[in-house]
């Protein structure tokens, strides 16, 4: 479904050039859930924002279901990958009703019969139609997350992109908004890509796992092997006895990896 | 202090004098939007341990740590029935005293070292500016200790690190400068406020190694402030577990199996864990009943 | 007090209003508004400058009924009469009342304040959203060209364009709007830039937005509230600029009552007749007054920092 080959990103020009993103290979199959796992400055987002064309100078090529990406994307291809942001406080407009934002995706691409259709994803999302008037700042952080992940889904994409989706969240809402997240997956038989700094919540939803630093895949695992500790990077290994918990004696180990 | 060292550390001593002695503790604020109580009859003791105070946002986890300092925000009000530091009463100190004992005596560190910092002022200054409010050492000798706490704080090279500027510096180094600068007056106690959850995982264990270190080599009181129960749970010695502006429980860390209550046992099940299974998280439910519940009270519940 | 006791009483248009889930779009816009202006409300100074603005607005509306005359009668048997039971405000230096000239003026006022607006905003708007957004050369030049216009001193500017357009009311009016929309495409542009990489921006981009859609649709709606806050702070300035020019005689012409004007055909009476000078002074001081409060408290209500946040 997505085929990512030597991506690369460069920002900046001249002496303060940095590389965020070198020569990455992803392969991701339909109906699979991939996780990216990675420090701040690892470059995991950056490859997500290149994919949905927020960044257009990248490097190598990117194919969607066997379509290589151009960087300059049309308004209908938009409709196949959608992503949901970080922050539920800032990924929703202050000054638009949760109608105005899921009907917005509806009215650029033409959909007819607007009111069902937002009615329905409300519901799908587990919100009531009572939220459908509401401001963002009359929602909750995980009430606007779903909003977000209803904006993403409304335009029926086969790939969804999740940018840290729980990071911001309690945990308690965190483990609704993974459940909703996997059972949108399997009703829906989406992809998705998962984007996050924490072994546990991606490993909860995905199947496979690379683990990302300075710009850099440094190894991919699966699931299992994840949850077993059978990694063979020592960077892998390091984030993974982090992931732990606190361990005095471990952290001597630590060192920095460049 | 040795024996307490090579003895490991005694958390719980009862024979020890607490150093902070919360009773009963409330925080009401008034906003446009009608009254909000924020913390309801928050009772603890803390002495020369790591006391981890864990609830999701809005338990009032924060406020509880604010209130040590008397820093709850203008449209506040802070009532308890006892609420002492170290033989002194913080309730009836008045703003000259609380100012006095704030950095010197309890130091605070928040979330984001990036607002807590002075912009247009080298970290070096800063810290030395520190050091030079609450004790009365000539410049030369200030900067001689700022550079000494830099190395404390495990910044590789002090000299080089000093002058800089906050922008200059990332998260995980500006977060132990923060730390430099609370303890280069000694404090007994230190309440971080998410000291690390801006950070990497890594960056994060490396900060709370540098905690660790001055509770057990200073004999500091620390409260650690978090969200994840998880990470306060491997680092802390006892937990307290807040919802609704109350103490739900109150835990050993090293046996949090233990928790009894549901809203405790709810929190540790919705985490996701690395051995855990692709199965639907269960999810927290909330029992309006709990916020009525009568506490087992003075915070004592630590001692069983 | 009245307006209370009255809400008090219609509990039901109240529930309405601050309903936890509105049924319609419309609903939850009126819940919006109320609720900024149940904020606007607890601030007495605003309201006292509201209420001098709507005080402005009545007169103008009502002049023909409040003067009591056209305001251009010479009486000059009359003239220079100090203020009486007849002559509210006494008589100028062709026995025209003051009274009926101020209320006639008050619409010159409001005709000129409306007129800066609807050219300023949407100009300074458009040009730093646009600048804003879409960077690069265009943001270069469109900020260059702002910046000639800011390098000069408005109301050098304002009588350079005059001299130019000829002495006049509109005229004026097009100088003061062509040397104030500058800051207005600053503003609109700095809030852009913090705006542009904000992750609600990125979503619409996603979802095939656009940059119209983006600049029209998401921008613009979330640098409106600034701008309308300065431009109500900048009132008083425009209405200054306005009279002075008016002074110089390059703005409204005679016989029309423009306060700038009086003030300046009645300089020469200060000492000896006070208030042919004084009472248009005062209407400038009050109505400036009162749009600098109200700005003041629109910019507690309208901030984005502090309704859009949690």
């Amino acid at each position: 479904m997505i085929d990512i080959e030597n991506l690369g990103i460069v920002f900046g020009s001249g002496k303060s050039q940095i590389a965020a993103v070198k020569n990455v290979n992803l392969q991701v199959a339909e109906g699979e859930s991939y996780g990216i796992v990675g420090e701040s400055g690892s470059g995991k987002s950056t490859v997500l924002r290149a994919m949905v064309g927020i960044y257009s100078h990248w490097t190598g090529t990117i194919r969607i279901a066997g379509e290589p990406l151009k960087a300059k994307r049309s308004v209908s291809s938009r409709k196949h990958m959608q992503m949901v942001f970080q922050d539920p406080y800032g990924s929703l407009h202050p000054r638009r009703t949760v109608d105005d934002t899921l009907s917005e995706p509806l009215i650029i691409h033409g959909l007819k019969n607007r009111e069902d259709r937002v009615l329905k994803i409300l519901k799908e999302v587990g919100l009531g139609p009572e939220f459908r008037f509401r401001y963002p700042h009359q929602l909750s952080g995980g009430q606007r997350q779903r909003v977000a992940i209803a904006r993403a889904l409304i335009l029926e994409p086969r790939v969804i992109l999740l940018d840290e989706p729980t990071s911001a969240l309690d945990v308690s809402v965190q483990a609704e908004i993974l459940n909703l997240l996997s059972a949108l997956r399997k009703t829906h038989g989406l992809t998705y890509i998962m984007v996050s700094h924490d072994l546990a919540v991606v490993g909860h939803l995905c199947s496979r796992i690379a683990v990302m630093n300075r710009g850099e895949v440094v190894e991919e695992m699966s699931e299992e092997q994840m949850r077993s500790g059978d990694v063979q990077h020592d960077y892998t290994r390091q984030l993974w006895t982090a992931s732990q918990g606190y361990d005095r004696a471990a952290l001597e180990t630590f060192k920095e990896f460049a | 202090m040795n024996e307490m060292k090579m003895t490991g550390f005694q958390p719980d001593d009862p024979n020890e004098d607490p150093l902070i002695s919360v009773r009963d503790l409330h925080v009401r604020f008034s906003t446009p939007k009608g009254p909000v109580h924020a913390v309801r009859g928050v009772s603890f003791d803390l002495r020369r341990e790591r006391l981890g105070i864990v609830g999701e946002s809005g338990s009032g986890k924060s406020q509880t740590g604010r209130a040590l300092l008397r820093l709850t925000a203008g449209n506040g009000t802070i009532d308890a029935s006892r609420m002492m530091f170290d033989g002194m009463d913080l309730m009836k100190a008045g703003a000259k005293t609380m100012r006095s004992i704030r950095g010197s005596q309890i130091s605070m560190i928040m979330q984001d070292p990036k607002y807590s910092l002075n912009p247009v002022l080298t970290v070096g200054t800063q810290i030395a500016e520190s050091c030079r409010r609450h004790e009365n050492v000539s410049r030369p000798e200030a900067r001689k200790r700022a550079l000494a706490m830099l190395e404390t704080v495990r910044i590789r090279e002090p000299e080089k690190v000093y002058s800089l500027y906050p922008h200059q510096v990332s998260g995980g180094m500006g977060q132990r400068i923060m730390i430099a600068m609370m303890l280069i007056t000694n404090p007994k106690v230190m309440i971080a406020d998410e000291p690390t959850s801006a950070l990497d995982v890594t960056v994060q264990m490396q900060v709370l190694s540098l905690l660790d270190d001055m509770v057990r080599e200073r004999g500091m009181g620390l409260v650690l402030i978090s969200h994840d129960l998880n990470l306060v749970s491997s680092f802390c010695d006892r937990v307290l577990v807040m919802y609704g502006g109350r103490i739900m429980e109150t835990l050993d860390a090293k046996h949090l199996d233990r928790a009894q209550h549901p809203y405790t046992k709810g929190l540790l099940n919705c985490l996701p864990r690395l051995d855990g299974k692709h199965d639907d998280l269960p999810v927290l439910k909330r029992d309006p009943a709990w916020l009525n519940e009568t506490q087992d009270l003075a915070g004592e519940a630590g001692r069983r | 007090m009245m307006s209370e006791t009255a809400l008090e009483q219609k509990s039901g248009s109240t529930s309405w209003l601050l309903a936890d889930s509105p049924k319609n779009a419309f609903q939850a816009k009126c819940q919006r508004v109320y609720i900024g202006w149940m904020a606007f409300r607890s601030n007495p100074i605003a309201m006292l400058g509201l209420a001098i603005v709507l005080f402005l607005c009545l007169v103008a509306l009502f002049a023909p009924l409040i003067a009591g005359g056209d305001g251009t009668t010479q009486d000059l048997a009359n003239r220079l009469a100090p203020p009486s039971a007849e002559h509210w405000f006494g008589t100028d230096e062709l026995g025209r009342d003051i009274f009926a000239r101020i209320v006639w003026g008050s619409r010159v006022t409001l005709y000129i304040i409306f007129l800066v607006s609807i050219i300023v905003m949407p100009i300074g708007l458009i040009i730093g959203t646009t600048a804003g957004l879409l960077g690069g050369v265009v943001d270069a030049t469109l900020m260059r060209i702002t910046d000639i216009f800011l390098a000069f001193p408005r109301l050098i500017l304002a009588l350079a364009f005059v001299a130019v357009l000829g002495p006049g009311l509109e005229n004026a009016v097009l100088a003061i709007a062509l040397t104030t929309w500058s800051p207005y495409a600053r503003l609109a542009r700095a809030e852009t830039l913090t705006l542009r990489n904000s992750e609600y921006i990125m979503a619409a981009q996603i979802m095939g937005a656009s940059r119209i859609r983006v600049l029209f649709a998401h921008i613009m709606p979330m640098c409106l509230s600034s701008t309308i806050v300065r431009l109500t702070l900048d009132m008083a300035g425009i209405i200054l600029t306005a009279a002075g020019l008016g002074f110089l005689g390059l703005g409204a012409q005679p016989p029309l009552a423009e306060w700038g004007a009086m003030i300046a055909s009645g300089r020469d009476y200060l000492l000896d007749q006070w208030w042919v000078p004084t009472i248009p002074g005062i209407a400038i001081l009050v109505v400036s007054l009162g749009f600098n409060l109200l700005g003041d408290g629109l910019r507690d209500v309208l901030d984005p920092r502090s309704s859009g946040g949690h």
